[in-house]
């Protein structure tokens, strides 16, 4: 038997006892009655003394049930359990699974409050050592909660107050889980403890138990030994839809006209129907049925397929503002019903072309549906300061005709003839009498673009970094290419046009509108406003005093102060929604935070997760208490005490 | 007689008339016949001018020759004399204690005390005994001595009537007072709870003698004999105001009744080994059935 609260116990001892026993002392006071003579009674009370030697413990049966009473409640308080456990105490670690998918309610309240309770019940039925043991037989315990992250709620303890207060106090995420971070975290709480005793000790490992719903990304990465990982499996049912896909886009030109594409996953085994709303800035736009197909289960060497279906809406919206496409039917995942995208006011390109005299760019670019296009020398674009060039963002393209230039402000950039430095391009040469032998022809940027005819007479010769991107290739040397370096966007053709037939080509001006096009989209702030869950908001350019205040989708407000650098990060982007950033001055900034996620809003519970080498399955039966709480039998024993003091009392003065 | 008359009436307050006509048929008797001062109409040991023939005795020189029994000498020639029973007078002393704790009890110890002490006073007026009522407490607070014949009954249920139950009792100085102004030869009947801090024995060794016969009637109220007390209590003594604190149990209550029996057995024993007689009477109980039925088994009253 083992205390829980001995010191609760100890304390109320030390107040009640002598209270109880002042109480004894203190004088009767006692009811006169008068009687014909004392005579008699003065004898009867002297033969009750003297007659009966045991009277005096008879007398102080009352006082002697009292304390009885009052023990049994003192040790209830103290909260014994009694222990069905034998051997040393082990140690735990408690993983709990906060991703998206334990947010799912088809086991009530939430999984992971399922999780949770789970685990309250494990540390409850711990072993914990006690104030008045001569050896420390407790069990230790931590807490790892974990998604795409793993964080220590509460390391090693045998308190288990203080783990269920932690345990309790787990905030729900939308990101995906991965466990390999919370075992090498749990790993090496586990071993800075054993390696005290020199690594020597015949202690087991420390113990993982896992309560998850399985649906973990990296499960093939994670490495335990047999039996380290129990599983506690957490969760019941699989109908779940959710968006797994979604993008809204203005036409490039007609900036009114917005398109947004939305994918549907249905996990569930039935087909459903379900309404999609497009809502903009928080009014309800369109409303759309579509229906889901059922999901195709694993057969074989068939993987999994959810039911998919994809919805579209157009619209007319010539401002910014926040699109949320959601489903409308109910379903036991919440988060991933509903996706966000943040769009920018439209707006027309302001390019700058650096060239020494390029009549042919110049008129291909003009033909552009663009705001204005601004010649310069290479000469004029030298002398210009790159860190003010930035910080005005008064170009939103920069074509760049067989000019290297000195330095690179950060811009989009169109690049024909010779690469720029420093991009980790290098061109060690020039190649003469180039045919085009193969081009992406679905690539946003040669999209109708027919370069079969293109011959160049002389290329310069383009040695890549792996992450570029080749669009288009001569039969030596890389010919277009797409690569991103230090916030900027380069489209790289290693020709000079002139030296080829391409001005007479039809496919040379609709590549300059593709290009420009795409240039242009990724010109606006857009791609940095939609994130996933986790990834931090940032927000270049502040000066360095500026307080940004960022409201979170639950209406929480964070301050932010931007870094001298005058960057401002707010990295508490854990649940799915629109995040909103204050400056002090000018127009909040929207930024959605997406789930899109379908390893999570596949949210069936797995039996069994193979880990690498090592398959667990779940444990059959949740957890159970291992030790039985021993107070409610002691209340019961105090209750029964006091009534028996009372029946005592009442059978010694009535008769 | 205008002023006897409401008295009168008081004596009924006290026995009924059919119980007063019940008594009318009792006389008391003593055990012993003893002399009395006047010619009564109780046999009496000594040998004397009665109608009764008791016995014959031979002449000695001084002897009454009106006694002489003529008839034997014609016939024996010898002179004998006739002896007859002498009837003698009887006193009957009645003391009643009317000490504050003979107040006590529900019904009170004292009301029933006075109603035996009316009972026996009455049969032993209306047989024209001798009769002496003493109340005492500390002592003896009033007496009406020597009384015979109905005429006194009145005088003896004003006495009655009217006494209190209050003070303290000092019984061996009351029994003092008893036996100095006592004469002649009878009963002498102690109604009293008996329940004396300084003990009963030397005032009722005071009280036995050879001419009286002594009857020592104790009276309990039935609060006495089985207490209904509860919980923890401080007990006031009704005379001498003395306290005993006392947490009532069933033990205490087994111990009390206990000292009780134990009292009323040491008096009976004590009365027994002397001669007299002991009666214990509880106040629920009628006077009725105790004067009509017990005392007529034990010989008081015939």
């Amino acid at each position: 038997m083992e205390f829980l609260t001995p010191l609760v116990g100890l304390y109320a001892a030390a107040a009640a006892v002598p209270l109880l026993l002042l109480l004894y002392f203190l004088k009767l006071k006692r009811h006169e009655a008068i009687v014909s003579s004392t005579l008699l009674w003065k004898r009867a009370v002297r033969d009750l003394q003297v007659n009966a030697p045991f009277q005096r413990l008879r007398r102080n049966l009352l006082l002697l049930l009292q304390l009885l009473a009052l023990a049994a409640i003192l040790l209830a308080l103290a909260g014994p359990v009694l222990d069905l456990q034998r051997g040393p105490g082990r140690r735990y670690v408690l993983l709990i699974d906060r991703s998206a998918s334990m947010n799912a309610t088809d086991v009530a309240p939430t999984r992971l409050d399922a999780a949770k309770t789970q685990a309250k019940a494990f540390v409850a039925s711990m072993r914990s050592g006690s104030t008045l043991s001569w050896r420390d037989r407790s069990d230790h315990a931590m807490v790892i909660a974990f998604d795409q992250r793993a964080g220590v709620v509460c390391s090693f303890t045998s308190d288990k107050r203080q783990l269920a207060a932690r345990i309790d106090e787990i905030e729900p995420g939308d990101s995906v889980s991965r466990l390999g971070e919370a075992v090498t975290v749990a790993r090496a709480f586990a071993q800075s403890s054993s390696a005290e005793a020199n690594g020597k000790s015949g202690e087991k490992p420390a113990q993982l138990v896992l309560f998850s719903d399985g649906r973990i990304a990296d499960l093939e990465g994670v490495l335990v030994g047999p039996d380290e990982l129990v599983f506690h499996r957490i969760g019941e049912s699989q109908d779940n839809v959710g968006i797994t896909a979604m993008d809204a886009r203005r036409s490039y030109e007609q900036p009114q006209e917005v398109e947004v594409f939305a994918s549907l996953a249905n996990f569930g085994t039935e087909p459903v129907t379900r309404d999609v709303q497009l809502a903009v800035g928080g009014n309800v736009h369109a409303v759309r049925s579509v229906t889901i197909p059922g999901c195709e289960a694993e057969a074989g060497d068939d993987p999994f397929r959810p039911g998919q279906a994809t919805v579209s809406f157009s619209l007319s919206h010539g401002e910014a503002g926040v699109l949320e496409v959601r489903q409308l039917g109910r379903d036991a995942l919440a988060c991933d019903d509903a996706a966000w995208s943040v769009l920018d006011p439209p707006r027309r390109l302001s390019v700058l072309l650096v060239t020494q005299g390029n009549a042919v760019l110049e008129s291909a670019l003009k033909a552009c549906p663009i705001a204005r296009l601004d010649p310069c020398t290479p000469a004029g674009f030298d002398a210009l300061d790159p860190t003010v060039f930035a910080a005005r963002q008064q170009y939103d393209v920069i074509v760049l005709d067989n000019h290297v230039p000195a330095h690179l402000p950060q811009c989009r950039y169109l690049v024909f003839g010779a690469p720029p430095g420093g991009i980790d391009v290098n061109s060690p040469g020039e190649v003469e009498n180039q045919l085009i032998v193969d081009w992406r022809s679905q690539h946003p940027v040669l999209q109708y673009v027919n370069m079969t005819n293109l011959v160049a007479a002389r290329s310069h010769r383009l040695v890549l970094p792996r992450d570029a991107e080749v669009l288009a290739e001569f039969n030596e040397s890389p010919a277009v290419a797409l690569l991103r370096r230090y916030g900027s966007t380069y489209l790289i053709a290693g020709f000079d046009i002139l030296q080829s037939n391409w001005p007479f080509e039809p496919s040379f001006v609709l590549f300059c509108y593709n290009a420009l096009g795409f240039l242009g989209t990724e010109a606006g702030d857009g791609r940095r406003h939609a994130l996933a869950v986790g990834e931090p908001i940032t927000i270049e350019n502040a000066s360095g005093e500026t307080t940004f205040t960022v409201v979170c989708p639950d209406g929480a407000e964070v301050e932010m102060q931007a870094d001298p650098s005058g960057v401002v990060r707010f990295p508490g982007t854990y649940r799915v929604g629109v995040y909103t950033a204050r400056p002090p001055e000018g127009p909040p900034q929207f930024y959605a935070v997406n789930l899109l996620e379908p390893q999570e809003s596949r949210i069936e519970p797995k039996d069994r997760i193979e880990l690498a080498g090592v398959a667990v399955t779940a444990q059959e039966q949740g957890v159970q208490r291992a030790n039985v709480p021993l107070w409610p039998l002691l209340t019961l024993a105090a209750l029964a005490l006091v009534c028996i003091e009372w029946l005592a009392y009442n059978l010694k003065s009535r008769i | 007689m205008p002023t006897t008359k409401p008295t009168t009436r008081k004596l009924t307050d006290l026995l009924d008339p059919k119980f007063m006509a019940r008594l009318d048929s009792l006389d008391l008797l003593s055990r012993k016949i003893l002399q009395g001062k006047l010619q009564g109409e109780r046999r009496s040991k000594r040998r004397g001018q009665s109608v009764e023939f008791a016995d014959h005795r031979p002449y000695v020189v001084g002897d009454d020759l009106r006694f002489v029994d003529w008839n034997i000498y014609g016939r024996l020639e010898h002179l004998f004399l006739k002896l007859f029973l002498e009837e003698q007078d009887l006193t009957v002393h009645v003391l009643v204690d009317t000490s504050a704790s003979m107040g006590f009890g529900e019904p009170a110890k004292g009301l029933f005390a006075k109603r035996l002490a009316a009972a026996l006073g009455y049969v032993s007026l209306a047989n024209n005994n001798r009769l002496t009522i003493s109340l005492f407490g500390d002592g003896i607070c009033a007496q009406l001595p020597n009384m015979r014949g109905r005429n006194y009954l009145p005088q003896m249920a004003e006495m009655l009537l009217s006494t209190e139950f209050d003070g303290l009792s000092d019984f061996e100085k009351a029994c003092r007072a008893a036996t100095a102004s006592r004469i002649g030869c009878g009963v002498t009947i102690v109604v009293s709870d008996f329940l004396f801090k300084q003990g009963y024995e030397a005032a009722l060794r005071r009280l036995i003698g050879a001419r009286y016969d002594l009857y020592v009637i104790q009276v309990l109220s039935p609060q006495e004999i089985s207490p209904e007390l509860t919980g923890d209590l401080k007990l006031l003594d009704i005379e001498d105001a003395d306290t005993a604190e006392i947490t009532v149990s069933a033990a205490l209550i087994k111990y009390y009744k206990r000292n009780l029996a134990a009292w009323c057995d040491e008096l009976r024993n004590f009365c027994t080994n002397r001669g007299a007689v002991y009666v214990q009477a509880n106040s629920a109980d009628s006077v009725e059935s105790l004067v009509l039925n017990y005392l007529r088994r034990i010989h008081l009253l015939r």
